[in-house]
Parts: C-alpha cells; sequence; structure tokens
C-alpha cells in the first residue's frame, strides 16, 4: 500500500496550528504490518487528515485482509 | 482440533451417505444423480452417470433387475422411481459416448474360463486396469446365456459392441476348445465364471468361492457366476461377483491384501436421513408402449425421485445456507482453517457467523453441533492470537459498557437485605429502561426484598470465545452475589439464565415470566389479535420458561398464531452468538427470514430478539408490552439505537441511584453535555459504522481550541489526543481522535452551540509519523 491517497480538496487548516495541510508520508500500522502512505499533514504539528473515503474503502479492505492473514 | 477429532465431527454428519438406491446398488450406481439428469432431459449426461459406475452399460443397463428399487424411500408414496425402466430408456436414447479409457498394459495376464455377464463384467474391469485378459466361452461367442435373449431385451448389435469395446480394452476372445489345463495352470491369475457352460476338467476343479473375496482355495484363482437361474436379482448379482473378484484379483496380482480397507457391499444399508412426512404421493408412470418409457413418461417418472437428502439444518438455518454447504464440509474448513500455517484462514467468518443458537443439534439425526464446533473454534483463535480483532470488538465494547458505566447491585431501598436479587439483563435494561423499572416494581410488590442488579452476565465473552475474560467476569459475578448473600436471582433474559444455570451452577436462578406465571396477580395485561410466540434461542433447552409464558399468554386470554420453528426447535433472531457483531448481513437475513415465516404481529420475550426481528420491518411486541399495558410501547417502534441503549442504560442507573440519594449517581462525564444534530441518514450511518453519540461527542469535546493546544505534546505526538481540521471556504470541521482500538473521525458545522454532524467513519489501523 504505498500509495498516495491526497483527496481531491486539499483546503484543509490544522484548527490548532491554523497551517494549510500538506502532502506528507505517513506510516499506517496494523497487526504488525507497516505501510507507507502520502496524506495530507500539518506541517506544524504533523496531524494527519484520513478521509472518509480512504477509511471506508481501501483501509477498510486492507484490515480484514491482515484480519485473515 | 486434531486429525482423529475432526474425523469423528465428519462421521456424525451423515449428508454424504449415499441414498437408499445407490446403497442398494451392487455396482454403486448414483441413482439419485441419474434421475435428476434424467429429469432434466439430459439423456447423453445420464447415460455418463451410469457408464461411471457400471460395466459393459449398454448389455446391463438393458438387464438390470434394480435391485435398487428396493431401497427407494418413494415405495410408499406412489411406488418406487422405475430406476429399471428409466436405465432402458436411457441407453435406447443415448448412444455410449465412445473409446473407454484403459491404464497402461500390465504385464501379469489373467485367464478367465466362462463367457458369462459375470466373465465378461470381471474382463471389463481388469481390462480397463491394463491387464491383458483371455476370456474362454462356450458356444460360438462370449456371452453365455445373454446371446439367446430375445432381440427387444437384448439387441445382438448391443452385445455385439460391447464385446468389441472388450476387445479394445485387451480382452482376447477363444473358444472353449481351445482352452488347455496348462493355460490356466500357469496364467498368473484365473477366474472361473460359473454362469457359462464350463468343461468337465474345470467344474471338478470347482470349490465354493469365499463369499466376500470370491477366491478359491487355489492360489490365484477366483470363482463367481453363481447365481440360481430363479434368482429375481440373477443377472445383476453376477455382474456384481466379477465385479468383486476383479477387485481380488488386481489386489492378488499386486501381491496386496484381499480383504484389508475393502469396501462391503451396503444391500441398501445408509445412515442417509431424508424427511418424507412432507412428501405428496405420486404415483409410478406405467409405460403406455410395453416396450418402454417415451422420453416424456421417462422425464415424468425421473421426476419423481425425492433427490434424497438429509439437510435437515440446512434448510433450517440461514446460517448453514449462507456458506453453501453442510455440517461436514463445514468441519474440514474449519479444521483447515486452524491447520495451515501461512495464507488466509478463509473460514473466519464461517466460524464467527455462527449464533450457537443450537437449533442444528436439535434438528440433526444425530446431534450434530455447528455451536461447539465454532465456540471451540473461536476459543483456539483467540487463545492463538489470531481472532480478528473487529470480528466481536464491539459487541464486547458493549459488554464491558453495561459492566462499568451501565452497572449497579443494590438492595431495595430501605432493606438491608436482599432474599431476591432482579437481574434483567444489560439488553433489556438498555432497550426499555421504563419497563424494567415497572417490573421490578411487580416483582418488589411479590417479593419486597428484592434487589437490583443491572449488569451483564458475560455471554459475549463466552460466544466470543474469549475464555480467560468470561472466566474473570463469572468470578466477579459470583462475588457479587455472594456480597448480597447469596439471594436467588430473577432474570428477564434467556440468554442470562442459560449463563448462570451453565457456568454459575451454585448461584440458584429463574426466569421473571416462571415467578410472574407462578403469581396470578402480576401477571395482568391486555389481549392483542393473535399473535406469533418466537421463543428465544437460548430458552431451547428451557421447557419450563417457555410453559411459563405460554400460561401468562393464557391467562391473558392471549390467542397465538401458529409458528413454525418454536419451542425446542426455535430458532435465534441473528443476535446470538454474537453473528450480528461478526457478520450484520447475515443477522439481517436470518431476521427477514424468520419475520416472513407467519403473517400475524410477533411477539417475544427476550428483548434482544425484539429489537433484532423489528429490524426486519415488522411489528414486534415484547412481552412486556402485554404485562404492562402502561409502559407499552407501539409494535412497530424502531429497534433502540446503539447510541440510545447506552444513554438509557446510564438513566436507568441513575434514576434508580436517585431512589436511595440523589447525591449518590455519578457524575456526568463533561462531554456528555454536548448538543448534538443528527439527521436520520448520519443516524443510519453511525448505526451500520457502529459509531456511537458518545464517540462523537468525546471527539468534539477534545477538538475544542483549547483543550486540542492543550493536548499537544511537541515531543510526542503520538501523546496527543485528537485533532481538528477546519475547511476555510465551507466552515466545516473535521474531528478525530482514537478511543481505543478504533480512530473516530466526524465531519460536522458549529452552530450556536450545537453540532450538525454532516457525516462520521472509523478506521483501526494506527497513524504513526505523524498523528490523528
Amino acid at each position: 500500500m504505498n500509495l498516495s491517497f491526497l483527496p481531491a480538496d486539499m483546503n484543509w487548516r490544522c484548527q490548532s496550528c491554523g497551517a494549510t495541510l500538506q502532502p506528507g508520508m505517513v506510516e499506517l500500522h496494523y497487526l504488525g504490518n507497516v505501510f507507507r502512505v502520502e496524506l495530507p499533514v500539518c506541517p506544524s504539528c504533523s496531524a494527519v487528515l484520513i478521509s472518509e473515503e480512504l477509511a471506508t474503502g481501501r483501509m477498510l479492505e486492507i484490515e480484514q485482509l491482515l484480519e485473515d492473514k | 482440533m486434531d486429525q482423529q477429532e475432526l474425523r469423528a465431527w465428519e462421521a456424525r454428519c451423515i449428508q454424504e451417505e449415499p441414498p437408499g438406491c445407490r446403497a442398494g446398488c451392487p455396482l454403486g450406481v448414483d441413482g439419485r444423480a441419474f434421475a435428476r439428469t434424467v429429469a432434466e432431459g439430459e439423456m447423453a449426461a445420464a447415460r455418463a452417470i451410469l457408464e461411471k459406475s457400471m460395466p459393459l452399460t449398454g448389455i446391463v443397463a438393458r438387464l438390470c433387475e434394480a435391485p435398487c428399487e428396493q431401497y427407494c424411500l418413494r415405495q410408499a408414496l406412489g411406488g418406487a422411481v422405475a430406476l429399471g425402466e428409466l436405465e432402458r430408456a436411457c441407453v435406447a436414447a443415448a448412444p455410449s459416448q465412445g473409446k473407454i479409457l484403459r491404464l497402461p498394459p500390465r504385464p501379469k495376464k489373467v485367464v478367465v474360463v466362462g463367457g458369462g455377464p459375470s466373465s465378461l463384467s470381471l474382463a471389463f474391469d481388469l481390462g480397463k486396469k491394463g491387464y491383458p485378459v483371455t476370456l474362454f466361452h462356450s458356444g460360438e461367442h462370449p456371452g453365455g446365456w445373454l446371446n439367446r435373449l430375445p432381440e427387444q431385451v437384448l439387441p445382438a448389435a448391443v452385445l455385439e459392441e460391447e464385446l468389441a469395446r472388450l476387445q479394445d480394452l485387451g480382452v482376447s476372445f477363444l473358444p472353449m476348445s481351445q482352452l488347455s489345463p496348462q493355460l490356466y495352470q500357469e496364467a498368473e491369475g484365473c477366474y472361473l465364471g460359473q454362469d457359462d457352460a464350463l468343461p468337465g476338467a474345470i467344474t471338478s476343479l470347482l470349490r465354493q468361492p469365499d463369499h466376500l473375496t470370491f477366491a478359491l482355495p487355489q492360489t490365484g484363482w477366483f470363482s463367481g457366476g453363481t447365481s440360481d437361474e430363479d434368482d429375481r436379482f440373477r443377472f445383476i448379482s453376477d455382474i456384481s461377483q466379477g465385479r468383486e473378484a476383479a477387485i481380488s484379483l488386481d489386489r492378488f496380482l499386486q501381491g496386496a491384501s484381499l480383504t484389508a480397507s475393502r469396501v462391503a457391499l451396503r444391500h441398501g444399508r445408509t445412515e442417509l436421513f431424508t424427511r418424507t412426512d412432507q412428501v405428496t404421493p405420486r404415483q409410478r408412470i406405467l409405460p403406455a408402449d410395453p416396450r418402454g418409457y417415451s422420453r416424456g413418461e421417462a422425464l415424468q417418472e425421473a421426476s419423481r425421485c425425492l433427490d434424497c437428502q438429509c439437510l435437515e439444518c440446512v434448510r433450517h438455518c440461514q446460517y448453514l445456507q449462507a456458506f453453501g454447504a453442510y455440517p461436514k464440509v463445514y468441519a474440514r474448513r474449519i479444521y483447515n482453517n486452524s491447520a495451515i500455517v501461512r495464507g488466509n484462514h478463509q473460514a473466519n467468518t464461517l466460524i464467527n457467523s455462527c449464533s450457537l443458537c443450537r437449533q442444528c443439534e436439535t434438528l440433526c439425526p444425530n446431534d450434530f453441533s455447528m455451536a461447539d464446533l465454532c465456540l471451540e473454534a473461536r476459543q483456539t483463535m483467540v487463545r492463538e492470537e489470531r481472532m480478528p480483532p473487529s470480528a466481536h470488538w464491539f459487541a464486547l465494547e458493549e459488554m464491558r459498557s453495561a459492566r462499568s458505566e451501565g452497572a449497579l447491585r443494590r438492595h431495595a431501598p430501605g432493606t438491608t437485605n436482599s432474599r431476591a436479587l432482579f437481574f434483567p439483563g444489560c439488553q433489556l435494561a438498555g432497550t426499555r429502561p421504563e419497563q424494567t423499572l415497572a417490573l421490578y416494581e411487580r416483582l418488589r410488590e411479590l417479593e419486597p426484598e428484592t434487589g437490583i442488579w443491572l449488569d451483564c452476565c458475560a455471554a459475549p465473552a463466552h460466544w466470543a470465545g474469549s475464555t480467560t475474560e468470561f472466566a474473570a467476569i463469572l468470578e466477579q459475578l459470583e462475588t457479587g452475589w455472594s456480597e448480597m448473600g447469596r439471594p436467588r436471582l430473577i432474570t428477564a433474559c434467556s440468554s442470562c439464565l442459560q449463563i448462570f444455570r451453565q457456568h454459575l451452577p451454585t448461584v440458584p436462578v429463574e426466569s421473571a415470566w416462571v415467578v410472574l406465571a407462578a403469581h396470578p396477580q402480576a401477571a395482568t395485561g391486555t389481549p392483542r389479535p393473535a399473535l406469533a410466540l418466537s421463543d428465544p434461542c437460548t430458552s431451547r433447552d428451557d421447557p419450563q420458561t417457555q410453559a411459563a409464558v405460554r400460561t401468562i399468554l393464557a391467562r391473558l386470554d392471549q390467542a397465538l398464531a401458529p409458528l413454525a420453528m418454536s419451542g425446542e426447535q426455535t430458532e435465534c433472531c441473528g443476535f446470538g452468538g454474537l453473528m450480528e457483531s461478526a457478520n450484520p448481513k447475515l443477522a439481517r437475513q436470518v431476521a427477514a427470514a424468520r419475520v416472513a415465516q407467519t403473517e400475524a404481529e410477533i411477539l417475544t420475550y427476550c428483548a434482544m430478539c425484539r429489537d433484532q426481528l423489528a429490524r426486519a420491518g415488522r411489528p414486534v411486541s415484547y412481552l412486556l408490552d402485554l404485562l404492562l399495558p402502561e409502559q407499552a410501547l407501539p409494535a412497530a417502534t424502531a429497534p433502540v439505537t446503539i447510541s440510545a441503549r447506552r444513554s438509557q442504560r446510564r438513566q436507568l442507573k441513575a434514576e434508580l441511584l436517585a431512589r436511595y440519594a440523589p447525591q449518590e449517581g455519578p457524575a456526568p462525564a463533561p462531554w456528555e453535555a454536548l448538543k448534538l444534530n443528527i439527521s436520520e441518514p448520519v443516524a443510519v450511518m453511525m448505526e451500520e459504522r457502529r459509531i456511537l453519540e458518545d464517540d462523537l461527542r468525546q471527539l468534539l469535546y477534545l477538538a475544542d481550541q483549547k483543550r486540542l493546544k492543550e493536548s499537544i505534546d511537541p515531543t510526542d505526538p503520538a501523546k496527543t489526543r485528537g485533532s481538528c481540521f477546519i475547511h476555510p471556504e465551507s466552515g466545516a470541521r473535521i474531528a478525530s481522535a482514537r478511543l481505543g482500538q478504533v480512530t473516530f473521525w466526524v465531519e460536522y458545522q458549529q452552530e450556536a452551540g450545537v453540532y450538525r454532524i454532516e457525516r462520521c467513519w472509523s478506521h483501526r489501523m494506527v497513524i504513526q509519523g505523524g498523528r490523528p
């Protein structure tokens, strides 16, 4: 899952820092597996935004796959 | 489960036992598949089924006396299916498909003395196996008495064709005159077919062959074809003897034991159970033309086949149907699932979807229990840390919540002792708090020293296979009961009742319905039009509670509509065994199938059944709706949402606590006060995604700018609990936080102190190198 999951609308700001989110590499961990993916990240505090589409689509699929491994 | 246990499991399921016809065929022809294929009009395919088990099909199908028909279950329902006539119709309509495959030639030679049916049958089987066979026959042609049959019974051309096929299989025919003692004395294997005229020199050597192996005392010699001329099954018995002798000869020539692992003829014996009580009798079709069935007649006659199957359990269980097979196959899948070291565990969903309701066990002639099989598999998965974390997560969280924020254990207000203790069950408390209170009041009228115990009986931990957590909770429950002075427990939940009875046998427990039934003054209420009573699956082995409910209803003059599967055979609503947690889609199907069994309004006495069945869109009442007219809810009331179940448990606890001392209740969490605006589609989304209002309130509380800033730990982003993003154009916000095993997200608009929820989602993956 070494992929980019940037939403079409990147116009989100981190409420705490006020900074606009930028593409950044993030590690997602599940059941001992690690995936490096590109997601919108706050350049100041590293907060990550995971979209509904990603969470209920590809992420869920991979979670279920790993649970049955 | 080890291999031996697997075999024991497999042996219990009889679905793969042969139907009577196959068990009664000395050649093992699959009469059931044959009849089904003829009924479909596929004559060529039907012939192929015959050829699979039958030697010399052109001859055997025409002459077979069909002993199978004696074992046909249609017998008493219009007459046995005319498999013999159907065989003839089939071979007459469909020519042979052509060449029969022969294994590579083998060096050891076989001599067959006699050309009758048994000899031809043996020559066919050994020829196919690659043995060169020399057959000495009486008369001009091989076949013995077959040559004397009338043309309409066995056309000469058919006999000729089958003999030619034998030659293709490496069988050579020679007249008996060419047989010399040297030939059969020097042969590596020899068969004497007594269903043909044999020379005197041979008959003098004949002794009685062994009835199982057809071996003669002379090493390497075998003999068959011994049926009497007036034997009803003379022909097919001789064919069968030839086949059995061929098996022996093959084993002999390979130096193997003649008897080890040899499968004996079944003579119709089978363990297969087939229900026939619902079958309408249909008379056997008699052919208009005495020469045999027309195509139409054959199809009609074949359609009388009952297609004998057991499937007693599968027929009634949506779960067993959903995975496309039957318990024997499932046992192997479950075994394989735990045996594999790498690769996908493909049976996880199968294991986790069973409602553990034990209907299969009740219906199965051999008591096969999918519940035991699946529960043991779940326990193994948990022990070996292979249980998918998401499978039972929500139900276990629900249990833990009911055992903490929803839990309460007190003597009745103003008393210091409990002679009885009301344990309503966490689902009743969560779905019907007012009725729980009213029932408690009624029980206190009967016994003023009735304490209250809001808790969960740990059924979810048991069903999830989590033996450690289950044992720990049982211990806590036993301690709690002891602390209350060891009173008798009264529960309104069949699952609680079952758990206490089976796992805490020292605790005396009875059903609230049994208590009410024993006190006519306590069981009053208003009857409705006839109701279909759906017993909860956990009451299956509790006839006392089932009878008590019926007593109460009879006292109310409540008429009951019939519901096929009830009492001991009742069905699960889809919640049991945590099916709803592991496989929500199947749980919906189960509920839909259950409510479809009746036109009447449904009545249950399990709070969870009530909401599960109501989810299928039909009016469903709960027993207390009848008994407590003041607190009755309409049968069409929507099921309580997962969020409301939690908050109602808290409210019930607070209300009960207020009866002791107003200040006693726990202070509500600060996030509980946040006001949410949730539209209907969002409510559905939350229910499907198992996201609680509590979860959203916690997220939103954390997302408050000030709290968020305070929570940020610049040295360790992982310690930061939540995050919040804002869209500068739309003003929409997205808040997120990790709560337990799950990261939750909510998109919302903040309007005058109210959070309007747009959508919410969650994932289990953990974000690192950034933070939520």
